[in-house]
């Protein structure tokens, strides 16, 4: 009856040029434009919008492996970010890391809080799906009144996770004073350490995630569990197994996610839900359900907002997130890496 | 091999099977045929685990493999291949046999199985680094079959191999399930295609209606005439 409306590739691309065209040359007449200001904000957009893609990914692999869209992904990143703090403090605050390294006890303190926070933000998720998600969804995933229901009881669970961070870590903002080390100097650029971990520490995990999903058995399985679980059923994967590692994986991403963004702002318990709004823009922007085009949504989205908030109006940063994502969805549905739901795997 | 008793299930509370019995025989061809909704793929569901069965027991190679786990049938040997050629359209082929051998531990028989498989089916040989998504239904049919070997299973269950397929590409399918049979495997075969499922196989099970209605060896089904009524809806039209 009603044929729903869409433009050709063609126009599709055409269209998005021309949007992407405007916005730079918007941020090309603003006086605040020299090569020295482009530069740093191309390293920061892309170290923001690793951290975007790491949060993102994490979604998407939710979204591939359990056909529900989890909106609680921000608290685990908020929880990660916590662990994270408490494991480095902790450290620190003990007399034995300045007995084993005088010196340089602060990234190492930082590298243990990073592997605390995966390797816990992971089982927590494990947990969680487990306990919560998995009734849930074992009336049905997708678009389904099921379906509704899970994306209520997600909000729900973000409430909840809040107050549990609320219970064990109270609602005053902490400073996550991380000891990395000078600034360094890029080409006439300084970074803050804390930027070059996120950048290099979010290459590698993202690598790393590449090379366990195209490359190992496990990594095999968790792709064929996204594609089809009948046919994964049939080939002998524990599906139901395989559904809490994709759970957890992701968890595990947003945690670690959430301890690099620390040193660079503050942990509050409130952090999780705007990271989560931006995660979502960037899968939306990547493709939803498409690991690659959730790394570079998440690029995209980074980089927009970061040169929007410098060239346009630092006052509306969060703005530039959603109005690409709005754009997207008007013009290009599919987003980058679209993929068609048969082959999302 | 398999045994099939008095097996009650069906999808959600719509009830499908209503008491069949079956039996296969080791390193035999068993052809399943009956119409459209009669439960034909629903067995085969129930035996590998995708579906619950509400009554009756399955056992397969003396042990009870009623409501087990899926995975775990498969580990045992019994494995399904499903109707309407299911595959990982955005894996190669190569991976797509690799994710058949899941349950197998060591490398070496995986290869072994590769090789096998690549025996049976050599154009899949050459299409190995290929998308699943570009592949022909034959083709597509041939890399169901052979996943379906890499685990190296006892016993293979079959749905519709020969569903939309050219006439060459079915024979030449036919003939290499026989082959399989030769090589020690037990086949369960669904089929629509009657005359040549019955050709392949040495017994036969009718079902209509969520139960076995007839039953015999092959050749004695393919001059039945009550194989024929069960096809044409059971009761014969007043013209």
């Amino acid at each position: 009856m009603f044929k729903t409306f869409r433009f050709t590739r063609k126009v599709e691309n055409t269209l998005m040029f021309i949007f992407i065209g405007l916005f730079l040359a918007f941020c090309s007449a603003s006086p605040d434009m020299s090569v020295d200001s482009l530069k740093s904000v191309l390293l920061i957009g892309i170290t923001v919008g690793i951290i975007y893609g790491l949060v993102a990914v994490g979604i998407s692999l939710i979204y591939t492996g359990l056909d529900i869209v989890n909106f609680s992904h921000g608290e685990f990143f908020m929880l990660g970010a916590f662990t994270g703090l408490t494991v480095y403090n902790f450290i620190v605050d003990g007399e034995l890391i300045y007995a084993i390294f005088p010196e340089a006890y602060g990234w190492i303190a930082y590298v243990i809080g990073l592997f605390f926070a995966f390797v816990v933000m992971g089982l927590f998720g494990v947990l969680v799906e487990r306990l919560f998600f998995r009734p849930l969804t074992r009336k049905g995933g997708g678009y389904t009144v099921a379906g509704m229901g899970i994306i209520i009881c997600g909000f729900g669970m973000s409430v909840v996770l809040q107050n549990l961070a609320y219970l064990i870590w109270k609602p005053s903002p902490r400073p996550f004073n991380a000891e990395l080390g000078m600034p360094i100097n890029i080409s006439g650029l300084t970074l803050p350490m804390p930027y070059v971990w996120m950048l290099v520490t979010g290459l590698i995990v993202s690598a790393a995630l590449y090379f366990f999903l195209n490359k190992t058995k496990m990594g095999l399985g968790v792709r064929a569990v996204a594609h089809s679980k009948d046919i994964s059923n049939l080939v002998g994967i524990n599906v139901p197994l395989y559904i809490s590692i994709t759970f957890g994986i992701a968890c595990a991403l947003a945690g670690i996610a959430g301890t690099l963004v620390g040193p660079t702002y503050q942990v509050v318990i409130y952090m999780g839900y705007i990271i989560l709004l931006k995660a979502f823009a960037s899968a939306v922007v990547g493709g939803f359900g498409s690991l690659p085009g959730a790394i570079v949504g998440g690029f995209t989205v980074g980089l927009f907002e970061t040169m929007g908030s410098y060239y346009i109006s630092g006052s509306h940063k969060d703005a530039f997130a959603f109005i690409l994502m709005i754009l997207v969805l008007l013009i290009k549905p599919t987003g980058f890496f679209g993929v068609s739901v048969k082959m999302k795997a | 091999m398999l045994k099939i008793n008095n097996l009650v299930s069906g999808y959600g509370s719509v009830q499908i099977l209503y008491g069949a019995n079956m039996k296969v025989d080791q390193q035999s061809i068993v052809a399943l045929l009956g119409g459209n909704g009669t439960g034909k793929s629903t067995i085969l569901k129930a035996c590998s685990g995708l579906l619950r069965s509400w009554e009756g027991s399955i056992n397969f190679n003396g042990e009870d493999i009623h409501n087990l786990p899926p995975h775990e049938i498969v580990k045992k040997g019994l494995v399904q291949v499903t109707q309407g050629k299911d595959v990982f359209p955005a894996m190669s082929v190569a991976e797509n046999l690799r994710l058949g051998a899941f349950v197998l531990n060591s490398n070496k028989k995986l290869n072994d199985n590769l090789e096998k498989v690549f025996d049976y089916f050599p154009r899949l040989n050459e299409r190995k680094n290929q998308l699943a998504a570009t592949l022909s239904g034959g083709e597509l049919q041939m890399l169901c079959i052979g996943r379906g070997l890499m685990s190296s299973p006892k016993m293979i269950m079959l749905d519709e191999p020969s569903a939309a397929l050219a006439p060459q590409i079915v024979l030449d399918i036919f003939k290499n399930i026989n082959k399989i049979r030769k090589d020690g495997l037990t086949v369960l075969v669904v089929e629509q295609n009657v005359r040549m499922a019955l050709l392949l196989s040495d017994y036969g099970y009718v079902i209509k209606d969520g139960v076995i209605n007839v039953e015999g060896d092959s050749k004695k089904l393919m001059y039945d005439d009550s194989v024929k009524d069960s096809y044409l809806g059971g009761t014969k039209a007043n013209v």
